[in-house]
């Protein structure tokens, strides 16, 4: 029986996977994830993707604002970035999918680092600030570049593309996005463990102090806003890919608000907070909708309460996350492994 | 009802549900905007459609099989209807819909049409009415590009001084429906010698328009067209009064109806609109059904010419459903045919008599105008605009 | 002629800016706490007095100071429910929480009042007040009266007044201010009330002059960052004058840059200036120089 978890060296203390079973655990639910397309219908695959999606940005902003202490307002913007670059790319160009989802990448990596530049001056609040204006510049943009963006109308996105293979359905798109979210959720928990990650670390918890110890802290900001916006343009890309039509209205202020508490609900400073936080945030919607579809019938005007209960609960789980469990489902999480770990005998 | 009671109810009705469903039903979709910028009109329609859907049922259904809608609120956001849509053909199985705005329905058309699924909006955007690139778009009433080229007339027939041509502006929201009737507009102005001076665009929340206004009236306007929604359009009307402009204003079937002369009250005397309904209430024939409904159902609700449209829709494509199953084709491709058999149908006057057939699926070319006079809605005049081939989808 | 009546009208519309702006400074001089949730404010402000106007037969006067007193109580109950436990915690938790609570607000509008357009009852004569050639509507001339007459109750008040100066203690330094026998508690409760009334004023005003109420209001609180981001978070003044300023900037930009860029200019404009204010003069015009640079 295990009663307990005993490090002696450091590479077990920078184990990605702090036991056998959590790593077996993990292999195992990707596996089981494989076979998900056989049985979902398609709306539970657009819901997965959806999720997918959702965890790729959400690590992306945990990144900055969670391990980096940098707060942003702009997530929204700079998913439209990679979501109509990919349109570019992939309508007019024909580009394949292998080629466009790294390259919105590095665009929005690109655009993110520009507007990380206030972060030189600005921090808490104001940077806050900074990034909401760019968001609203961002979206200006986009409903008034038409010939780019297609204005205000939208803009068509063929289905991914790679030689004859078309991924043209929920359930052949589910293999591209839950791999790649795994992949990058991975690279993150890496990035972590190496030099660069421990500098933004630093950074988040004491700047001066990280600039005394030698990190160059504007480089590793920008750097920071480099890959956040990197994933974030992925996301963005399969958003694209999804959705398929994306206009203006993809991209509200709601959505950066949403993927703050993603991160908030999940935990910050924690990249399997960010999957939780975004299964959490994105399920929420679907099951508060699948609740009142079905109690329509007998309760007439529920449908009605559908957007108001959504935001409601939304705003309702933010608050009491933040008043009550301030680290998140993660923190969660790891307390019920503890608890399970030393069971019978935990206390 | 507490939080848990509502928990544990929902529990046993998801579990329930699949075992209550009727075997003899026709599953139809609803996408509805309850919440959204459009909410103001969009729910009356929306009650529209379920009250005449639940009077379709109590009355025969579709040749005895009840119709089951299933509605859901997407709250005027593009990717929220393209999620619901995903759900109700996936999930729902649903074989038409009823839907709404401009924006999803344009976005959605391509898919629609792939999928085979008849979409009724209320988008009267002429782009969906050529079904060589549209073929399972349908609206009811004339397309907003017929009521802009009917409204213009109407300005040409109104202008007095000779000695010049009329000058107009055009007001609209920076969003699909906006921009939807303007190049039509642009080019029938050119046709039948109307000056456009000023081209306003307004954003989707409007709280001053003051220096829209003001730019308009340096160019010196006489007649301003809208098409945005009652409540922006009160504020340009309220604006308006308050600059003492002398411009007659008009504007489509969205931006008009009983609830501006609430909002705008006297500032929106003499705007001329067209109406594709009639108020509720209104002694048409196909009215009576309406108000006993109502007296039978929810005598204290308030009713208007959107909660009209709803019914107008029901009774369209519930008697497209019909010959469908006559046909013994109740599918996609079937309902989309049963339509286009409909020549000349008449709705009772809860809207113009409608028209499909497989190269054109213009409902009605004829758009009534009615101006606000001391606070009443009074009808000026029926305008038959011709069927121009040019004009199908612009 | 043009151009002096897109200032004129900027002037005016920017005073309610200027009103919703006080209140965001106001929470952010006593507890360095942006609050998010000010639109909401504003909207249910204006939701409030409606429903009194439209429940009984009283008189506008009366609804209104109900609506202040009803705005007192909710500046309260949330400070004491929900910023309370915020106090200390890091600020990215304190942003999502006021994030967190507009969207309670805004859902329990939507719950309570539906999402239609609600007529407002007419408070002002709709006739235009002219000032030469100038006209202006009724309902911004009496935002514009509000907000002097507030500049200088604020002066006032945070000058000479035992809690105004109390205020500021806990603003420069709570731990101080308890020392020295201050409730900081009492004065946070204080400051959100006085957030809240400021914004109900704003929203039953511009319910007044729009002659309708709908969710759209809510929208005030994004558009009011910018001005006081322009003013100087912390300063009255700055608020008042960073109102007047987008207010105009934004009417003289909707006159001649919306037409060329085919609208959207208006909107946009305030936070092109947002941008620019951070990378030269980041505390505003009026702001106390005390950011912390890196």
């Amino acid at each position: 029986m295990r009663c307990g978890d005993f490090r002696t060296t450091y590479a077990a203390d920078a184990a990605i996977f702090e036991t056998p079973i959590s790593r077996w655990a993990t292999v195992g639910f990707l596996v089981a994830l494989a076979a998900v397309p056989a049985v979902a219908s398609t709306y539970w695959l657009d819901v997965l993707n959806r999720v997918a999606i959702a965890s790729i940005a959400a690590v992306g902003l945990n990144i900055l604002t969670g391990f980096t202490g940098q707060i942003s307002l702009g997530n929204a913007a700079f998913l439209a970035v990679g979501a109509y670059a990919t349109a570019a790319m992939a309508g007019s160009a024909g580009l394949p999918f292998v080629a466009t989802i790294p390259l919105a990448g590095a665009l929005t990596a690109l655009v993110g680092m520009v507007f990380g530049v206030p972060s030189l001056r600005l921090k808490g609040l104001y940077l806050a600030m900074a990034t909401l204006a760019a968001h609203f510049i961002v979206e200006f943009v986009a409903n008034h570049w038409d010939s780019v963006t297609g204005g205000v109308n939208w803009i068509s996105v063929p289905a991914a593309r790679l030689g004859p293979l078309a991924l043209d359905t929920d359930a052949k798109l589910f293999y591209l996005v839950v791999p790649l979210a795994a992949f990058l959720a991975l690279f993150a928990k890496n990035l972590f463990r190496t030099r660069v990650g421990k500098a933004f670390v630093a950074i988040r918890d004491q700047d001066i102090s990280a600039e005394v110890i030698g990190v160059r802290v504007f480089r590793y900001k920008l750097l920071s806003f480099g890959v956040s916006s990197f994933y974030v343009g992925v996301a963005g890309a399969l958003v694209a890919y999804q959705a398929r039509i994306i206009s203006p209205e993809n991209f509200p202020i709601t959505l950066a608000i949403d993927q703050l508490g993603m991160i908030i609900i999940g935990g910050l400073g924690s990249v399997q907070g960010s999957i939780f936080g975004a299964a959490f945030i994105t399920l929420l919607p679907e099951v508060l909708r699948l609740a009142t579809g079905e109690l329509s019938a007998q309760f007439p005007g529920l449908t009605d309460l559908f957007a108001p209960l959504r935001t409601g609960l939304f705003g309702l789980v933010i608050v009491l996350f933040l008043v009550f469990e301030p680290d998140g489902l993660a923190a969660r999480w790891r307390l019920i492994k503890a608890y399970w770990k030393l069971y019978p005998f935990s206390y | 009802m507490s939080r848990m009671q509502r928990l544990q109810l929902t529990l046993a009705a998801v579990l329930l549900a699949p075992a209550l469903a009727l075997a003899q039903e026709i599953k139809v979709g609803g996408i509805f905007d309850l919440t959204g910028i459009t909410a103001d009109v969009g729910k009356p329609y929306a009650q529209g459609v379920r009250d005449a859907v639940q009077w379709v049922n109590e009355n025969g259904g579709v040749n005895g099989k009840k119709i089951r809608l299933v509605d859901s609120d997407y709250g005027y956001k593009i990717p929220e209807a393209n999620a619901t849509y995903k759900r109700l053909t996936g999930t729902e199985k649903v074989i038409l819909i009823n839907g709404w705005g401009t924006g999803d329905t344009e976005a959605l058309k391509a898919v629609v049409a792939a999928d085979k699924v008849p979409y009724f909006s209320a988008s009267f955007s002429a782009h969906l009415t050529d079904p060589a690139k549209t073929p399972y778009n349908f609206f009811v009433g004339p397309s907003y590009s017929d009521v802009l080229r009917a409204w213009l007339f109407w300005v040409k027939e109104d202008w007095k001084d000779k000695s010049r041509n009329p000058r107009v502006a055009f007001f609209y929201g920076d969003n699909a429906y906006g921009k939807s009737p303007i190049e039509a507009g642009r080019r029938f102005c050119k046709e039948i010698g109307i000056d456009l001076v000023a081209e306003e665009v307004l954003p989707g929340i409007v709280q001053d328009a003051t220096s829209q206004l003001l730019d308009m009236k340096q160019k010196g306007a006489d007649y301003a067209f809208t098409q945005v929604t009652v409540t922006n359009f009160s504020v340009v009307l309220r604006d308006a009064k308050k600059l003492g402009l002398a411009t007659k204003w008009g504007s489509n079937t969205w931006g008009f109806g009983e609830n501006l002369i609430a909002v705008a009250r006297d500032a929106a005397d003499g705007v001329v609109a067209a109406m594709l309904n009639p108020p509720f209430g209104e002694g048409v024939p196909g009215m009576a059904k309406v108000v006993e409904f109502h007296k039978k159902n929810h005598p204290g609700d308030k009713h208007d010419t959107n909660y009209v449209r709803g019914w107008s829709y029901v009774m369209v494509w519930s008697e497209g459903l019909k010959r469908a199953d006559k046909a013994k084709a109740l599918t996609g491709e079937g309902i989309k045919a049963a339509l286009e058999t409909l020549k000349d149908f008449d709705v009772g006057g809860l809207a113009a008599p409608v028209t499909y057939t497989s190269a054109d699926h213009r409902p009605t070319t004829k758009v009534s105008l009615y101006q606000i006079q001391g606070g009443k809605i009074v009808k000026l005049s029926d305008q038959e605009q011709p069927r121009k081939q040019e004009w199908l989808g612009l | 002629m043009f151009f002096a009546q897109l200032v004129m009208n900027g002037l005016v519309v920017g005073s309610i800016y200027a009103l919703v702006a006080l209140g965001f400074v106001v929470i952010y001089k006593a507890s360095s706490v942006l609050n998010f949730a000010q639109g909401e404010f504003l909207m249910l402000g204006a939701y409030v007095c409606l429903a009194i106007l439209d429940a009984g037969r009283v008189p506008f006067a009366a609804a209104f100071l109900l609506t202040l007193a009803f705005s007192v109580a909710l500046g309260i109950f949330l400070e004491r429910v929900v910023l309370r436990p915020m106090i200390g915690e890091p600020v990215i938790s304190v942003i999502m929480v006021t994030l967190g609570l507009s969207a309670i607000l805004k859902a329990v509008v939507q719950c309570v009042w539906g999402t239609d357009t609600r007529p407002f009852p007419q408070v002002f004569p709709s006739e235009p007040v002219h000032f030469g050639p100038f006209p202006v509507s009724q309902g911004y001339l009496w935002s514009v009266a509000c907000v002097s007459v507030l500049l200088i109750l604020f002066t006032i008040f945070f000058k000479y007044t035992r809690e105004g100066i109390a205020m500021r203690a806990v603003a420069f330094s709570q731990q101080t201010a308890l020392s020295m026998g201050i409730s900081v508690k009492r004065m946070f409760a204080l400051t959100w009330s006085i957030a809240a009334v400021v914004s109900a004023v704003g929203g039953v005003l511009l319910g007044a002059v729009r002659g309708s109420v709908d969710g759209s209001l809510a929208f005030f609180g994004l558009k009011v960052v910018p001005v006081a981001i322009l003013g100087g978070l912390d300063s009255v003044l700055g608020a008042i004058v960073g109102g007047l300023t987008i207010g105009v900037l934004e009417n003289l930009s909707g006159g001649y840059l919306d037409p060329v860029f085919g609208g959207g200019v208006k909107e946009v404009a305030p936070f092109v200036v947002l941008v620019l204010i951070l990378m030269v003069k980041p505390y505003g015009l009026f702001g106390k120089v005390k950011i912390e640079r890196v």
